[in-house]
């Protein structure tokens, strides 16, 4: 196709920049300044501004090989774990480094055109299917991955035969604010990370005025160590599905949309396929179920590699083909959101539990959690541990239980060092510390918070400040450059644990700290607020690392 | 440009220990700065959308944990502000520090531009401590851009983006942009090329907001060594009839360079390339200074003012004796002020009897 056969096939349509440029990028392995020109020509985007936006992600190439050539994870664990070397070895088909890009249970990704090859080294690079979530080792009722193991379950066929869509069924029976009621009643909260309450959300786009409105399923997975949307959207796609379309029901958009990260090729399309299944068979589209009035259509929009188009102002700015800085808030985008009209955005895993809970209902939701807490969380295990995976644990679960017990502990003869939180973003924990439980009152009182539910598991044969070093030189690449204490913070901590600023301790100390804590307090965002507990926590746990790190023993 | 209407509902905030009126969907830092509290600011220019980049405006808000931004956040009914306490004076310290780290020159000439000092005086008001945050300086320069008008040194840019926003949104030129993202990001044209081969029309309005000189005026920049105090004079452009207002920056008797008037009525801080930095004709040789008069041999001579204006009137009088009366044309110099366009077409009406009147800038 051309460029102008692509650009009208997508003009007329919603979020057109990020399908345009992927065709283009697919067709022509890069992205040409004439491309660049007939797009901005073609969807009135000044020319300066598409290609700054451009030059934004980090998949987009503007010369060759580009598509085609490698690309080599090499985040936190896939850098000790080969990442650097395979990196190395296909240096000479032009192979890049990418960041974390979500398969840290079964490393190392490379990515090659549109498929995902992983292996330890570079000549046993295979193509694989994703891991399956393993049976619940402690035998612990799940919501979340309740059928993920079903045989056939992410078919439609399978999916009904695991009772799939059945919460559906019966949510359209009763009102739409029935249904806001029963998701408030659960409790059930935002698990993408900041854990807003997810019925809250919905009735404020059911009650805000504008239309159309919008669902958003945030499939950007891209903090480092998280990769349980990616199985849920492998195994399990229509339970997602079926959540995004409780959400439209629920608050009546007849747009959706899921935002799916670019390192997930396989996903994008098996996703695709589930999408068609599921408006064959008449879930998608016009009168869903025979509810006069009840329309929904979905479309995927792949990302093209940046870590902040997971906040969702970001990641609206992104699909509205904007540069994807964050959004100043309030306005927030239950109001504001997708084309500044009111929006839901919720993680993958927040809408599969919904589909579960519609189901099941509110009070079995809540008696998943353990002791007060309510219901369950997803956690991404990997790094020095023995099974890595995904495993489903009500809230309030032993973090060494779930170590130790379920995913069998460290590698024989080693010891725990420490964990990460939240993926990257809750920094470390070690020490006593790693006795706590699994829910955000407990983690928070330690500094830290569970998030997204990533943990990075660190033996003690790891040096914390290299480890820390290629946390914080992750939130430098990823840093948007829009606000000054994260822009600059990233990049200072990085060089301060690469060797650079005072060899003192003390000094480094004050200047850590003091960057540290501006950017708690004054950054944009969640990206740059995150990031100084990586450094607080290696302050909290491994002073005499970084001493000798400052200076080594002659 | 942020407006809030007259007719909004007037409510009640504290802000710094005092009670204070504020409308109904104005900033906090609009309502701060209209109550004179210091509030410092680098990505901030009233002329444009609030953007929240440098978080040097951050402010305490009872009731909520982390500092805000008061560039972007709406003053609410009963919110109690305060703009001033230890605590934010040291993260403004702190951000400034780290700001001055990323740096090559943190002073400039002020010819550089009309915002270039702001950053600059920031940290002579705050405690920074030079040297601080030391490391990789960001942003490469673009000094060989072959462009008579617009210094592109951006080993001083700080990344406000004022420059990318005022041309977006003053101009409506969206002639640069930013490339990259976090510690490398850049301001470019398209494909990061020069400025003329872009969509830029040499407006200047990016020199002007610029609070760093990374964006210098190339032209007034010459006179950097010449000696003398910078003179400013308010004036009104000379060039059209918009009549943008304009300060003339002078040392000595020369014009050095011409800084656009945030506060003037037609015009609000914006000027064209001409009025921006066509001003070199005021000391050019060339200019003329006496009236010339054609000579049979088609050269010139210098002439006294009544002789050359009896030769205009007789060769205008000659044409309407041997043409008639439509045979003239009169055009007024769209530098020309109303009163002399009005003279004109008097002139060529009532001696004419004619409507053949024009005015250059009408195309
Ligand atoms: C830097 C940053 C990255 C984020 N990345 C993601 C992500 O990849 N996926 C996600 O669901 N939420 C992510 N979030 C959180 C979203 O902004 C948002 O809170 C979430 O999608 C809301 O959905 P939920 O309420 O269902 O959790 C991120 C936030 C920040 C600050
Ligand atoms: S905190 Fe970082 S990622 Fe977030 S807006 Fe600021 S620069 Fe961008
Ligand atoms: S001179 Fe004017 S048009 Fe050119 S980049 Fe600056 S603001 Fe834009
Ligand atoms: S060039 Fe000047 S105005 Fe533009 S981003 Fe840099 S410092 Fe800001
Ligand atoms: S997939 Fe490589 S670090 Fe996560
Ligand atoms: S002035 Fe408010 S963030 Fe810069």
């Amino acid at each position: 196709m051309t460029d102008q056969e692509i650009i009208a096939q997508w003009q007329a349509q919603d979020a057109p920049l990020l399908p345009v440029l992927h065709a283009i990028h697919d067709r022509d392995g890069y992205l040409s300044d004439d491309a660049i020109r007939a797009v901005s020509k073609g969807l009135g985007i000044p020319l300066a501004e598409l290609f700054g936006t451009v030059t934004f992600y980090h998949h987009f190439a503007r010369s060759k090989p580009g598509h085609s050539a490698p690309r080599v994870c090499t985040g936190n664990v896939c850098s000790l774990n080969g990442g650097l070397e395979i990196l190395e070895a296909l240096k000479s088909e032009g192979a890049t480094p990418m960041p974390c890009s979500g398969r840290c249970d079964d490393m190392v990704p490379v990515l090659r055109g549109d498929q995902v090859l992983v292996g330890h080294t570079a000549d046993t690079l295979q193509h694989r299917p994703t891991p399956i979530p393993a049976p619940n080792s402690g035998g612990l009722e799940e919501c979340v991955f309740r059928h993920i193991r079903a045989p056939q379950r992410n078919t439609l066929a399978g999916f009904r035969a695991t009772s799939g869509y059945a919460g559906l069924e019966k949510a359209v029976t009763s009102s739409p604010a029935d249904l806001v009621a029963l998701i408030t009643d659960s409790k059930l909260a935002g698990r993408g990370g900041a854990g807003f309450p997810t019925g809250l959300k919905w009735k404020a786009v059911a009650e805000a005025s504008g239309v159309p409105k919008s669902i958003v399923c945030n499939a950007d997975e891209g903090e480092p160590g998280c990769f349980k949307d990616r199985a849920i959207m492998d195994f399990d796609p229509h339970a997602l599905l079926e959540g995004m379309l409780l959400a439209a029901y629920a608050t009546g958009a007849p747009r959706g949309f899921i935002y799916l990260r670019y390192e997930y090729p396989e996903t994008a399309r098996s996703l695709q396929t589930a999408i068609d299944e599921a408006a064959a068979a008449g879930f998608l589209g016009e009168n869903i179920l025979g509810v006069s009035g009840f329309h929904f259509h979905l479309r995927i929009i792949r990302g093209a590699g940046a870590y902040i188009c997971g906040e969702e102002g970001s990641l609206l700015n992104s699909m509205e083909g904007k540069h994807p800085f964050p959004r100043n808030r309030p306005p927030f985008p239950v109001t504001h959101g997708f084309e500044d009209l009111p929006t839901v955005v919720n993680n993958v895993e927040t809408l599969a539990s919904a589909s579960h809970i519609a189901r099941k209902g509110a009070e079995w939701y809540r008696g998943l959690g353990l002791g007060e807490h309510v219901g369950t969380k997803v956690i991404s295990l990997s790094g020095d541990i023995q099974r890595p995976g995904n495993y489903e644990v009500p809230f309030g679960f032993s973090l060494q239980t779930l170590l130790h017990d379920w995913a069998g502990g460290p590698p024989p003869g080693r010891n725990i060092q420490a964990v990460t939180m939240a993926g990257l973003s809750g920094g470390f924990l070690a020490g006593d510390d790693l006795d706590v439980t699994l829910d955000e009152p407990c983690i928070r009182s330690k500094g830290s918070f569970l998030g997204a539910g990533g943990i990075m598991v660190f033996d003690d044969s790891r040096d914390m400040v290299q480890v820390a070093h290629d946390a914080m030189a992750f939130f430098a690449h990823e840093s948007c450059g829009k606000c000054f204490p994260c822009r600059i913070g990233t990049q200072r901590l990085t060089e301060r644990l690469n060797g650079l600023g005072p060899k003192k301790f003390p000094a480094w100390q004050e200047e850590v700290n003091d960057i540290g804590s501006v950017m708690k307090a004054t950054s944009a965002c969640g990206l740059g607020m995150a990031a100084p507990l990586v450094t607080e926590s290696l302050l909290r746990y491994f002073p005499d690392a970084i001493e000798l790190h400052l200076s080594p023993p002659q | 440009m942020h407006q809030v209407a007259d007719n909004t509902r007037t409510c009640t905030m504290t802000l710094g220990g005092g009670s204070v009126n504020f409308r109904e969907g104005e900033t906090i830092y609009e309502v701060a700065e209209r109550h004179r509290k210091e509030v410092p600011t680098l990505c901030y220019d009233p002329r444009l959308e609030a953007f929240g980049a440098c978080r040097l405006c951050v402010v305490e808000v009872e009731g909520i944990r982390n500092p805000v931004a008061s560039c972007t956040t709406k003053a609410t009914e009963g919110m109690v502000v305060r703009t001033r306490t230890p605590v934010l004076d040291k993260h403004r310290t702190t951000l400034l520090e780290l700001v001055a780290s990323e740096n090559r020159n943190t002073k400039v000439d002020s010819l550089s531009g009309y915002a270039s000092q702001e950053f600059g005086n920031l940290l002579d008001r705050y405690p920074v401590r030079a040297g601080r945050f030391a490391g990789k300086k960001s942003g490469t320069s673009n000094t060989d851009d072959k462009n008579p008008f617009i210094l592109r040194d951006y080993e001083n840019c700080i990344s406000c983006y004022r420059c990318v926003r005022v041309c977006a949104e003053q101009e409506g030129d969206h002639a640069i942009n930013v490339m990259n993202r976090g510690f490398h990001t850049q301001i470019i044209t398209e494909f990061n090329n020069d400025l003329r081969d872009s969509s830029c029309t040499f407006c200047g309005q990016c020199v002007a907001t610029c609070p760093t000189g990374a964006l210098g005026d190339k032209k007034a920049l010459r006179a950097k060594d010449t000696p003398g105090e910078i003179k400013k004079t308010r004036s009104v452009c000379p060039y059209c009839g918009v009549g943008c207002s304009v300060d003339i920056l002078t040392k000595g008797d020369r014009v050095v360079g011409i800084h656009p008037a945030m506060d003037g009525p037609a015009n609000e801080g914006a000027l064209c390339v001409k009025g921006q930095y066509a001003f070199d004709f005021v000391h050019h040789p060339d200019r003329l200074t006496k009236p010339l008069i054609k000579q049979p041999d088609g050269t010139f001579r210098e002439a006294e003012w009544d002789e050359a204006l009896q030769k205009a009137a007789d060769g205008f009088l000659k044409v309407r004796e041997k043409y008639g009366n439509h045979a003239t044309y009169g055009i007024a110099s769209g530098r020309a002020p109303h009163e002399a366009a009005y003279t004109m077409q008097k002139f060529i009406r009532a001696t004419y009897g004619t409507n053949y009147i024009d005015n250059c800038s009408r195309a």
